[in-house]
């Protein structure tokens, strides 16, 4: 299979993708794609190495780096999986900003020189070239307990939730453990005891979340000094998030809940009482993906 | 290095953190001096009568009104649902403290340079 011939199956109306996109003279533009390699079995420090690709439209940064493992140099190692932005294997540091670079468009991501830059996320280990040890990552995230625990009184029908419970989650649960937030923290590179937003954003989601029947535990648990207080509100997991998650007004959210986390478990409480019981709409019923 | 605005105002607010314990050190020792005598009092004083230290007060006035003025911004970010106008709240921190620091190291550089 010719390289950058994927994604256009069925869908080509030109006799090839390079016809698609090609420039006045009838030549494809090339990128320089620069990529930080590094074998610790092998390599002292890592080093760069440059190859270059056709910039063929439609293609991903993954595509490119598919390219140049079948074609230019096999020993080019990364994770993928999916290719639809929802596995969250691809994540990488890309011109300097963390994002899926199955969703990262070749020709949108050329700095100034025409190049693109790819490094490792920062601040983890790196196993080889683009892949890193992810985990302290992890192993944060089972500490905050990021699963479900349900009320005794489960309902013999559906959980009851309200469009403004659903909307005040701020879209957490969309979250895919890519690592972009966590890995573009200052916090966590400095201090690895750290929870990290990706943990913080869990718990956000599991304490906000009206079914769940421990936050009070929840909370306790973030109040203390690699919790909720370590984040020095810096905003780098807003702007790495690839699918548009705010972890810092959730760690915002939690600080205020963590000072009143008695009187928030009694609401709780309250609420589950009612969890099998329709729920009143009061004028407009707000969208339910609502909340960015 | 992640960079981005947070992570320069993180970067200021930490040197200037640093910055002004350095100086309450030597405040205190300035200050300190009472203890040895009005002499050495007045001999620390004198030597900190120098142009340089005058100017040098232009820095300290800078790193107060910096690091005070993104407190308030960090205040404004935990009160209020502001983390989408993060990016303007920091440049407001840096342009409401560029004013102060002109208006007040004015002052100071004139009678510096007497």
């Amino acid at each position: 299979m010719r390289s950058g011939d994927w994604g256009f199956v069925g869908l080509q109306t030109h006799d090839s993708p390079e016809a698609m996109y090609m420039t006045t003279n009838g030549s494809v533009p090339t990128v320089t794609i620069r990529i930080q390699r590094f074998n610790p079995d092998v390599d002292k420090k890592p080093y760069w190495q440059e190859f270059t690709v056709k910039a063929t439209q439609g293609k991903t940064i993954l595509d490119a780096l598919h390219e140049i493992k079948e074609e230019q140099d096999g020993s080019v190692t990364f994770r993928r999986s999916c290719r639809h932005a929802i596995c969250g294997s691809c994540a990488a540091n890309v011109n300097g900003k963390n994002m899926l670079i199955c969703d990262a468009p070749l020709r949108d991501h050329l700095d100034r020189k025409g190049r693109v830059t790819l490094r490792p996320l920062p601040y983890l280990p790196v196993i080889k070239d683009l892949v890193v040890d992810r985990t302290t990552f992890w192993e944060q995230y089972l500490r905050v307990k990021p699963w479900l625990i349900p009320p005794e009184n489960i309902p013999e029908r559906e959980f009851r939730v309200s469009p403004e419970e659903v909307a005040a989650l701020r879209n957490a649960e969309r979250c895919i453990m890519c690592g972009a937030c966590y890995s573009s923290c200052q916090v966590v590179a400095l201090n690895k005891k750290y929870i990290g937003p990706h943990a913080l954003l869990k718990a956000f989601l599991r304490v906000l979340d009206p079914r769940d029947s421990a936050p009070r535990e929840r909370l306790e648990d973030l109040d203390r000094g690699d919790g909720v207080y370590r984040c020095h509100t810096i905003f780098n997991c807003i702007d790495a998030c690839p699918k548009g998650l705010n972890p810092t007004a959730a760690i915002e959210t939690l600080r205020k809940l963590v000072i009143k986390r008695l009187a928030f478990e009694d609401a709780r409480r309250e609420r589950q009482r009612r969890l099998d019981q329709p729920i009143e709409i009061v004028g407009e019923a707000p969208l339910l993906s609502g909340g960015e | 290095m992640y960079r981005s605005s947070g992570f320069i105002a993180f970067l200021l607010r930490r040197l200037t953190g640093i910055a002004l314990v350095i100086y309450l050190l030597l405040h205190m020792w300035v200050i300190g001096g009472i203890n040895s005598g009005a002499e050495a009092f007045n001999d620390r004083m004198d030597f900190l009568g120098k142009p340089i230290f005058r100017l040098l007060e232009i820095g300290l006035l800078a790193a107060v009104v910096y690091h005070g003025v993104d407190g308030i911004r960090l205040l404004i970010v935990h009160y209020f649902d502001v983390t989408e106008y993060r990016r303007s709240l920091f440049y407001a921190a840096l342009v409401v403290s560029a004013i102060l620091v002109i208006a007040g190291g004015l002052p100071i550089l004139l009678f510096a340079l007497e």
